[in-house]
């Protein structure tokens, strides 16, 4: 009972690691927390869906595209809203708020568009196979191991390429890169288009393995922030150590609490943290 | 001592891998103005704000007349009656000059929401009270005139006097003064020098940090110099001063990164 | 005619107070609650729970306010040492979670289907068919209490103190005040406030569930607090009678453009989003704001 608890928190919590990534090096690099993260989820999903059921695409090549589509929606957000924003001088509030504002204008976009209903993406249903005991779908496999390459695919990122060290230099010690001659605009750019791009990753995923709806990504917003938190703020690393363990936590409270009360795990999560350990597991905060 | 007002000893601290205040000791004599020079990066406002509360150090001990003041949170710090005043003046832009004045008043009953709403009788008359007082001190620095002013409209100078009169609202026994000759220009500092001594006849012990050698000499009773966190010298101010180690940190201060 | 201005009254009023207890929060005490909601829910919730169980109206409204006072100094005590950005985070999770609880516990609260039928003040005394009426005058009572409330605060010393730990909060410090207790102080009145408010929505619904505190609530209470320039507390009843005047209009087009039910209410959402996001990127003072203050640009 408790491997199958165990299983189901390592597939939810890969799906919330990947968003968390993107919120968390988001969250320290522009210096706020970004409300409308969720519905970077929701939009993945919803492309994935919209190229693969109404442009007819392969399901691969629609989910590829969608993730693109998403990064690219990031960019020109960046462009429309964010640096104009930082450029304005606004406040870190005033930034938040937007950010509000926006989550409220995408999930009802998607309601006009979409209608509020369920919907599931074209696929064959995937059924449970019995593994040791546990029910656990290919399909539930298969996002384990993309979400596991995903984050393969950040750490090579982060260590490797120039970016991705500049990235990592900018949500370290944020004036210190600024002064060392980093390209900022770029680096933010390339940072979004980054975040957005997992966001979209875990948002097909989560629809992949539940279904898909306006509030999907909003549904979620707490363990995001719970993970990131946790993982310390700005540490990809610690995100995605910290998407796991919310989602382990809250698929073995299951075993206590009845299951609606599973969201209530990472919030009070997220309180111990900042209560004993504010910087997170990794000081990064 | 027994008559330190302050006492700090041997105290440490470090930000991220850099050492900010490197074994620091300085004493003060209740009734004295103690001088604290010393090229840039020397660590001088750091030690203010560990002495003051603001910052924690690693290591060391503060006693304040005598009492353990290491690990007190600031604002409690600030009641016992150790009063800083910031390098560059925080004046409360969106209040007047007579609100920023009567905000530093201690000891005040409206302060509390329970009494502020229900005692109106005994707040307005502590109110009328701190009026009277602040008036007084604005007075004193030729401020008087500009008290329903918005701070944020003062000149430079009188922001920095304003940063002084309102600490001195709390009732200091002890005034740490962060560089209160900057930007006043020398009609100024001479009325500023007359008033910081008229300060210490009325019993009132200061430190005082200062880049312009010739205010913190004509001042000072005890002179600290300070070198990369740690006191390179300390003495009668004219000792001091000739002494050659003190005009070389001065010279190497080009080398000194900021903290 | 009459029962129109009633109905602004007790919507825009009620708002209007809910609003009230985020400008303190905000305006004066520079806090970010993005969970202001749940506070009303509490006091909805209590003040109907308790009073259908017997206690005295009056006594179940208090409870509520007092409950939601400590429910909102404790999340302060939790994250107003950290980044002021936590506190926003903290809220909306709470009012979240809250919201969750309420749907989930059928056997307390019946969960989606509500409660109703509950008590509430001097209901045979003045009959049903002048109820709202009286209600009409009680909102406003009580909303000129508070606001009478909040502005002899704001002119107190409590309210400079306040007002210098926003603008400054280490020169509070350095002159004696514990700055941290005052934003305590400042978030536990203000949820207590938007409690009072919840009471009265309940009084005026006769019948609440999970649905009607929704997060995007808090967001209508800052588009009124933004709109009347923050720390303004005219401004924000300015604010919430000009919100009102946004819900009026947008449901008397519905009836011209055939919108779905659930498709208009989606588009007045939309705008909703976009208001919060023009006012953000092009008049953060709000309407009565001054541009000097930009109380939102800190």
């Amino acid at each position: 009972m408790m491997e199958q608890l165990i299983a189901n928190g390592i597939i939810y919590g890969c799906i919330i690691a990947l968003a968390a990534i993107g919120l968390s090096l988001a969250y320290r690099i522009l210096n706020f927390a970004n409300f409308a993260h969720g519905e970077f989820l929701t939009l993945g999903a919803y492309f994935a869906l919209f190229f693969a059921a109404i442009l007819n695409l392969g399901f691969p090549a629609a989910c590829f595209l969608a993730i693109a589509a998403t990064a690219a929606f990031g960019v020109a957000l960046d462009l429309l809203a964010w640096r104009p924003m930082r450029s304005s001088g606004a406040s870190r509030t005033a930034i938040m708020i937007l950010s509000i504002g926006l989550s409220i204008a995408i999930r009802n976009a998607l309601i006009i568009f979409f209608r509020p209903d369920a919907l599931r993406f074209p696929l064959p249903v995937s059924r449970g196979m019995s593994i040791y005991g546990m029910s656990i779908t290919p399909l539930q496999i298969e996002v384990v191991l993309i979400a596991s390459a995903a984050m393969l695919l950040v750490h090579a990122l982060l260590s490797r390429t120039a970016l991705g060290k500049s990235m990592r230099a900018l949500a370290d010690n944020p004036d210190l890169a600024r002064i060392s001659g980093i390209n900022v605009d770029r680096v933010i750019r390339f940072t979004w288009a980054v975040s957005m791009g997992l966001a979209a990753l875990a948002g097909i995923m989560y629809g992949l393995i539940t279904h898909l709806n306006p509030n999907m990504g909003w549904s979620i917003i707490l363990p995001m922030f719970a993970a990131a938190i946790l993982g310390g703020i700005g540490n990809a690393y610690g995100a995605m150590a910290g998407g796991l363990i919310i989602g382990i936590s809250q698929e073995i409270s299951t075993a206590f609490l009845p299951a609606e009360y599973k969201i209530a795990v990472s919030f009070l999560i997220m309180i111990a943290v900042l209560l004993f350990r504010p910087r997170g597991l990794t000081g990064g905060g | 001592m027994a008559d330190d007002i302050l006492s700090v000893n041997s105290v440490r601290k470090s930000f991220g891998g850099i050492s900010a205040l490197d074994g620091c000791s300085l004493r003060v004599k209740e009734g004295a103005i103690v001088g604290l020079i010393g090229p840039n990066g020397a660590g001088k406002s750091t030690l203010f704000d560990v002495i003051s509360g603001f910052v924690q150090p690693d290591a060391g001990r503060i006693l304040f007349s005598s009492r353990e003041i290491l690990g007190m949170p600031a604002y409690k710090i600030a009641r016992l009656g150790l009063v800083r005043t910031f390098q560059i003046p925080r004046s409360l832009m969106r209040m007047t000059v007579l609100e920023n004045m009567m905000l530093g008043a201690q000891g005040q009953a409206g302060e509390r929401i329970h009494l502020t709403l229900l005692c109106r009788g005994r707040v307005m008359a502590q109110e009328k009270d701190i009026k009277e007082k602040a008036e007084e001190i604005l007075q004193f620095f030729d401020l008087l005139r500009m008290r329903d002013e918005y701070a944020g409209s003062l000149s430079g100078g009188q922001k920095k006097m304003l940063e002084m009169a309102r600490a001195l609202m709390a009732d200091p026994r002890l005034l740490l003064l962060d560089e209160p000759f900057a930007g006043v220009n020398p009609a100024l500092a001479d009325r500023l020098i007359e008033r910081i001594r008229i300060l210490k006849e009325r019993g009132l012990s200061m430190v005082i940090i200062e880049h312009a050698i010739p205010y913190v000499l004509a001042l000072s009773d005890r002179l600290y110099v300070l070198n990369k966190g740690a006191v390179l010298a300390s003495g009668h101010p004219q000792e001091v001063i000739s002494d050659r180690r003190v005009f070389e940190a001065y010279l190497g201060e080009g080398d000194n990164a900021q903290p | 005619m009459l029962d129109y201005l009633v109905s602004i009254i007790l919507t825009a009023g009620i708002y209007a107070i809910f609003a009230l207890g985020l400008n303190l929060q905000w305006g004066y005490a520079g806090l970010l609650n993005f969970g202001h909601v749940a506070f009303m829910a509490i006091g909805a919730y209590l003040t109907v729970l308790l009073s259908m169980n017997g206690i005295p109206i009056f006594l179940a409204v208090l409870a509520g306010m007092i409950l939601a006072g400590a429910a909102g100094a404790s999340l302060g005590v939790a994250t107003l040492r950290l980044r002021e950005d936590y506190l926003a985070i903290v809220t909306i999770g709470f009012s979240e979670i809250l919201r969750f609880v309420l749907l989930n516990w059928s056997s307390l609260t019946r969960g989606s289907f509500g409660l109703f039928g509950y008590p509430r003040p001097f209901q045979d005394l003045v009959g049903m068919r002048d109820y709202n009426l009286f209600l009409a005058g009680l909102v406003i009572a009580v909303l000129l209490m508070v606001y009478a409330l909040l502005e002899a605060l704001s002119r107190s010393p409590w309210g400079r103190v306040l007002k210098s730990v926003r603008d400054d909060e280490a020169v509070a410090v350095s002159l004696g005040k514990n700055a941290f207790s005052y934003k305590v102080q400042a978030i536990a009145l203000g949820s207590a406030i938007a409690a009072l408010s919840g009471s009265l929505l309940a009084f005026y619904l006769q019948y609440i569930n999970p649905n009607n505190f929704q997060p995007v609530e808090t967001f209508y209470a800052w588009i009124m607090v933004i709109l009347g320039g923050s720390g303004n507390n005219r401004g924000t009843i300015l604010g919430a009678l000009l919100l009102w005047g946004f819900f009026s209009t947008t449901r008397f087009m519905e009836g011209y453009l055939s919108f779905s039910p659930s498709a208009s209410s989606a588009a007045r959402m939309i705008l909703i989003g976009l208001i919060l996001i023009g006012l953000m990127m092009f008049r953060p003072q709000g309407l009565l704001g001054r541009e000097e203050e930009l109380s939102i640009g800190r």
